[in-house]
């Protein structure tokens, strides 16, 4: 039977069953086909199949053909759109992950996460990434944004485009807005409490919107399962729906523009038929993204580690007791710098209006046809202006500025905060030794004789509490203060800092003090 | 009106049948989403109960609200201070009207004052200095006659509830309206 069987025949049926298998899963690709594309050689058949794909298969036929080479200089889009769909995938897969463990309650929430960080494998880490990814992501659409105002690529058959862009922009800052709550710790609490409260600025639909979405008069159990929902089901749909609209303009309408150099001005027509030869998806396109998103994935995972970025974690929320130096969370504090200058609504409601208004008719209101630098002076004088006075904003937004606390109140905060670390909670445990220590009467050195080593850091600490209480004093601000940094045993392995500053106001004697107990396996805060 | 017009004369295509109730049915559908917007609204706009914060909350008779200038009475259930001047009775929302700090009563200087940023206000809620807009947000206050249901007094624009002469009288809060403070120059 076998020596009959012809070995050559059989071989060719069985390839070419494999290969109809190979095609029917790739659209059209064949195996050869497929070994080509990895060793970067021409396509093996005609009609080109790696067009094919495009059309036959609907993975393939959202992302471009091929893009013009002249437009894919790096320093001409930084890959910015790239990386900002980057980030957007990994929120959505580290959160699905994420919400395997997250319960959205206010009794459960905080516990959750607290779960999640120590008794998780790789919890904490996801957490993490997720935190970072979602930072990245409102930095890489703000870039991307200014990237395209400045190289004008927003103007003509862009101006759709830009306007889905600006969409984005919205739906991101809303995302990681919505996600800052749900650790329901004293930072989210209050950072949501601000943002909300600014919304009640606006005249007639203020209160509405706000008792929309937090469910009741101030934040509870309804308000964290709205933001929840909002979070993780409308703002991703949103976003989803949006970002394919805005990329499929990109990849199969007008594709990435290319740098004014190429088609404005004296242009030598080599140099401008070379910028505009096609680099082909297949296989070109393709794998330079594969190697955009290890870099990515690599720049998260050391972030995480190496550069110990940790998403903060504070203590559990608490509606009776707001945190000194609460602030918005920093996307925001523009509109709360804004909100310093002057009146509530104005501030917050008709000037935010015109700002949004302004990004959304940019395409239409600059008709300059150029998009070379220097032929469209204003425009980018005014945009680096706009750049300017978002950091100036931002700035001012913070709690340091332009609110007065009182001395005492400042440099304690700043050695000790009330929520999160500071540099009091860096000292190492053994050089917590129990002691009182004045400012201007203790000695600034060899605060501790009997530890091996010394206590460098306690001294540090007292170093600058010494420092900056002198500072307060010559400038008045504290007259004839007396300062004090207490260290006291309270438990076993817990020790009682208490920071007190007794000073003359008004003829009255004024005491400011606060106690933080710190625990020997405290790690690292 | 279209037939009073001359017909086709100025290259006009007038509205055909098809046309009509086409148009008609998407201006259904336009309907459809204004009323689901309305459903939508309705559905999550947060309701609530009496004695919630945001629904009515009765405070107490009017014999136990604090003496005339002593110390306010605080509600931390329903983010209320209850305080009692020369005025009349005020029924105070906890929040600053700065950035929404909790603020606090201090009896050694006797004002309210925010520990975020420094505002402080009287008694009554009235603007003393710091960063804040406003004088304190209040609530709408009445006094009930715990017997026959009726509303001995009432005061509708955050002023100061005159307490009526009867001792038993019911003091409300209704913490659904909130009435913005004064702004200051």
């Amino acid at each position: 039977m076998l020596r009959n069987a012809n070995l050559q025949d059989l071989r060719k049926k069985i390839g070419g069953m494999i290969d109809q298998r190979v095609r029917a899963i790739t659209a059209g690709l064949s195996l050869n086909e497929l070994r080509a594309l990895v060793r970067g050689e021409p396509p093996t058949e005609k009609p080109n199949p790696r067009y094919k794909v495009h059309t036959t298969s609907f993975l393939f036929h959202i992302r471009p053909r091929y893009y013009e080479r002249g437009s894919t200089i790096f320093a001409h889009t930084f890959r910015l759109g790239f990386f900002t769909s980057f980030f957007f995938f990994v929120e959505v897969i580290t959160g699905l992950i994420l919400m395997v463990y997250y319960t959205p309650s206010p009794s459960e929430a905080y516990n959750s996460i607290l779960k999640l960080m120590t008794n998780v494998p790789f919890g904490q880490m996801l957490r993490d990434i997720h935190r970072l990814g979602a930072e990245g992501m409102v930095i890489f659409t703000t870039l991307h944004m200014l990237r395209t105002f400045f190289t004008g690529s927003y103007k003509k058959e862009r101006s759709f485009t830009w306007l889905t862009g600006v969409a984005l922009l919205g739906i991101t800052l809303f995302l990681s807005f919505s996600g800052y709550l749900l650790p329901w710790d004293q930072l989210a609490y209050w950072a949501v409490t601000i943002g909300t409260s600014m919304a009640e600025a606006a005249p007639v639909f203020g209160n509405e919107v706000n008792l929309l979405m937090r469910g009741s008069p101030d934040i509870a159990a309804n308000g964290l399962l709205r933001f929840y929902l909002l979070h993780v089901v409308l703002m991703p749909f949103a976003a989803i729906l949006v970002i394919s609209i805005h990329y499929y303009k990109v990849s199969r309408e007008h594709g990435i523009s290319l740098p004014a150099k190429y088609i404005e001005g004296d242009v030598a027509p080599g140099v401008a038929k070379e910028a505009k030869t096609r680099i082909d998806f297949l296989p070109d396109l393709l794998t330079h993204e594969v190697f955009l998103t290890a870099l990515g994935l690599l720049a998260l995972v050391l972030g995480v580690t190496v550069f110990g970025y940790h998403a903060p974690l504070e203590n559990i929320a608490d509606p009776q007791v707001t945190p000194l130096d609460t602030k918005a969370p920093w996307y925001f504090w523009w509109l709360q710098g804004m909100l310093k200058l002057g009146d509530k609504s104005l501030m917050g409601i008709v000037l935010p209006t015109i700002i949004v208004a302004i990004l959304v008719g940019v395409p239409y209101i600059d008709r300059n046809p150029h998009r070379s630098l220097y032929k469209r002076p204003l425009a980018v004088s005014l945009g680096l202006v706009a750049v300017l006075a978002l950091i100036v904003l931002s700035y001012m937004g913070l709690p340091q500025y332009g609110i007065k606390t009182s001395a005492a109140t400042r440099i304690v905060q700043d050695l000790a905060p009330q929520e999160g670390a500071g540099p009091v909670h860096l000292i190492p445990y053994n050089q917590l030794q129990s002691g009182v220590y004045e400012v201007n009467q203790s000695p600034d050195r060899n605060l501790c004789p009997e530890v091996d080593y010394g206590c460098p850091e306690l001294e540090s600490v007292f170093g600058s509490y010494t420092e900056r209480v002198n500072n307060a004093i010559n400038v008045g601000d504290l007259p004839a203060a007396n300062a004090v940094m207490l260290i006291e045993d309270w438990q076993q392995d817990l020790k009682k800092v208490t920071f007190r500053i007794i000073w003359e106001e008004d003829e009255q004697s004024k005491t400011y003090e606060r106690h933080l107990y710190l625990h020997r396996e405290r790690g690292a805060e | 009106m279209a037939k009073e017009t001359a017909p086709a004369a100025e290259g006009k295509v007038q509205v055909n049948r098809r046309e009509f109730l086409n148009l008609a049915w998407l201006a259904s559908l336009g309907f459809l989403t204004v009323n689901v917007a309305g459903i939508t609204y309705l559905f999550a706009m947060p309701r609530f109960e009496e004695g919630e914060f945001g629904g009515l909350y009765t405070v107490g008779s009017a014999s136990e609200l604090p003496e005339i200038n002593a110390a306010p009475q605080n509600h931390p259930k329903v983010k209320l201070w209850i305080s009692n001047t020369d005025k009349g009775v005020t029924a105070l929302y906890k929040v600053c009207t700065h950035l929404g700090c909790l603020y606090n009563w201090s009896d050694q200087d006797e004002i309210f004052a925010c520990p975020c940023h420094g505002s402080q206000f009287s008694l009554d809620g009235e603007f003393i200095q710091g960063p804040a807009p406003r004088s304190l947000d209040r609530f709408v206050l009445r006094a009930v006659d715990p017997e026959t249901n009726q509303v001995l007094a009432q005061a509708d624009n955050g002023e100061p509830l005159q307490l009526p002469d009867n001792p038993n009288a019911v003091i409300q809060v209704d913490t659904g309206q909130r009435i913005q403070g004064q702004a200051h120059a």
